[in-house]
């Protein structure tokens, strides 16, 4: 027999709706796979909507890259996609980067255990300055390659730069505690370092719309290694976190964040001039 | 109501005076920007994007003062920008790219956004590469990225810097026609050093040279300015402002005309040529007297 067997309009349209039962869809989409003419019949069938949906649907899946992995590792602990994006568009959140500070941290806090005096010394330059660092390379001209495009979008600079300093310190400062409390002498000393960390990053942040964060920081970096150094050649390296100076760092800080908090409309270069 | 009025603007680098008591007003259509290097028009641009404050002068856009923090929000929720130089994350591929700045945009719902992403690529023709990383894109590439960036949300004021340097004919060509469709409801201001894209795209056209405006009105009026200056020759006369050799051999004459010359219809770029040419001339002579 020579007659040619199309699949007949109600059983087409059932598929085409759902309708039909496993055996007959099956059947159906056998005859579909080689017969051009029912095919066509079918698309005039098929709701427009749902298609064009799930063919967006399939492209956004396909076309939509998937992120990089310090991205997907702050979005594993919690983090939103958004903050996620907004954080890894900077350098403090590269992989090079955390992992170049995470062994400097690492093998600081492991020399300040095994090495005495010296290895102390290390550590509490090292402990206070990785966050100091990190938030110089998280906001500002010096860190954003994009900074110029940012400015010029209604996202508030302070909201961005709160967004990334708490980011940094999340990501920089558990590490440097978890070794502290390895740190022979009182158990103080395992947090001591965090006032200096606090005074250097707001001090870096309040002078950044003048000086640049690189630059601040580098300066930062530089007067408190040799701070600790010069404790260090006296013999006595703590000298640096003892009380005296934690109420002279903690009030720099809190001088410094006013000054921010006071003038942050200076953050946007648009504000500099008003 | 204008979308940009600028009055008595300047701004100033140190000692170098970037721009001097500048007076504009914009609304919606193309406007072009030309002008030599150092003439001011990022300068402009970088104000209009809220990018740079301006030293003097009054600056209202979308009848907002971007001085204050309310108001330059207000206005970047209306902005599209594209500088003429950007740099771009480390490691974000050209989707993840647009879509942190969909982000810093406000758009916080991550469907519509992904679909607004994938819709400025395909405008300027980089949906086929959103996959990829913007360090394996080519320079062309890179530019209408920065370019896709800038129509997120079809803003009512693009300003784009430079729009077309580094495109081939076939991608200006593509990207006269969205920015022709974007410029019929918006307010499009591009600066260039191409007269034919001036002549392709825009309305109106602002001639800046050492800060100042030089000429602002229609294509038209620059182009007739020059009618009776520009002459074809055999040979090139040496007191021309400007003067070359054509691909047909003969010589096209901008100025003062060689004694066998025939007038001929001058285009923009002629226009402009003399506009810059004579400013630089009188700065000459009043600097001499």
């Amino acid at each position: 027999m020579s007659a040619v067997w199309h699949v007949d309009a109600t059983a087409l349209a059932a598929y085409a709706e759902g309708r039909c039962t496993p055996v007959a869809g099956a059947s159906v989409e056998a005859h579909l796979m080689r017969c051009r003419s029912c095919t066509a019949g079918l698309r005039g069938l098929m709701p427009e909507e749902p298609v064009e949906r799930a063919w967006r649907a399939v492209r956004a899946h396909v076309e939509e890259p998937r992120a990089g992995a310090i991205e997907r590792l702050l979005r594993l602990v919690g983090v939103s996609a958004e903050s996620a994006r907004l954080l890894g568009a900077v350098p403090a959140f590269q992989g090079a980067w955390v992992l170049g500070l995470f062994s400097i941290t690492v093998f600081a806090g492991v020399a300040a255990v095994f090495a005495g005096d010296l290895g102390m010394s290390l550590f509490l330059i090292v402990a206070p300055l990785a966050p100091v660092a990190g938030v110089a390379a998280s906001f500002g001209g010096d860190a954003d390659p994009a900074h110029e495009l940012e400015v010029a979008t209604p996202y508030s600079s302070l909201r961005l730069l709160l967004l990334r300093t708490a980011g940094v310190l999340a990501t920089s400062v558990p590490v440097a505690m978890l070794l502290g409390l390895g740190l022979p002498g009182p158990a103080w000393l395992a947090v001591a370092w965090l006032t200096p960390a606090l005074t250097g990053i707001a001090i870096t942040l309040a002078l950044s719309p003048y000086v640049g964060t690189t630059t601040t920081a580098a300066v930062i970096g530089a007067a408190w290694s040799l701070g600790v150094l010069m404790a260090d050649r006296a013999g006595e390296p703590e000298t640096v976190v003892e009380p005296a100076m934690q109420l002279v760092l903690a009030a720099l800080a809190v001088i410094a964040l006013v000054h921010l908090v006071l003038n942050h409309p200076t953050l946007d270069p648009a504000g500099r001039n008003s | 109501m204008n979308t940009v009025a600028l009055s008595g603007v300047g701004k100033s680098y140190g000692r170098n005076t970037a721009l001097a008591d500048v007076t504009l007003d914009l609304g919606p259509g193309i406007t072009g920007l030309l002008g030599p290097n150092g003439a001011g028009k990022t300068t402009i641009l970088r104000i209009l994007a809220t990018a740079l404050a301006a030293d003097q002068g009054t600056v209202r856009i979308m009848g907002e003062d971007p001085r204050s923090l309310t108001g330059r929000t207000t206005v970047r929720r209306h902005l599209g920008y594209a500088p003429q130089e950007t740099g771009f994350p480390r490691g974000f591929t050209a989707f993840s790219f647009i879509d942190y700045l969909a982000i810093l945009k406000e758009w916080s719902d991550a469907g519509t956004r992904h679909e607004e992403v994938r819709r400025v690529l395909e405008l300027v023709d980089l949906a086929d590469v959103a996959p990829k990383r913007v360090g394996a894109l080519s320079g062309g590439q890179r530019r209408r990225l920065v370019l896709a960036q800038a129509l997120l949300g079809r803003p009512d004021l693009l300003v784009l810097d430079e729009p077309t340097a580094g495109l081939d004919p076939a991608q200006r060509g593509r990207l006269r026609d969205v920015l022709g469709q974007a410029g019929e409801s918006a307010t499009v201001v591009i600066s260039t050093h191409q007269t034919e894209d001036v002549a392709a795209l825009c309305e109106r056209v602002i001639v800046l040279d050492r800060g100042q405006v030089l000429f602002d009105g229609r294509i038209v009026d620059l182009v007739s300015e020059a009618a009776g200056r520009v002459w074809m020759s055999d040979t090139r006369q040496p007191t021309a402002q400007y003067a070359w050799r054509t691909g047909t051999g003969r010589v096209r004459n901008v100025g003062d005309p060689p004694p066998d010359a025939e007038l001929i219809e001058p285009a923009l770029e002629d226009a402009y040529l003399l506009l810059v040419g004579d400013a630089a001339d009188d700065e000459r002579l009043e600097s001499a007297s």
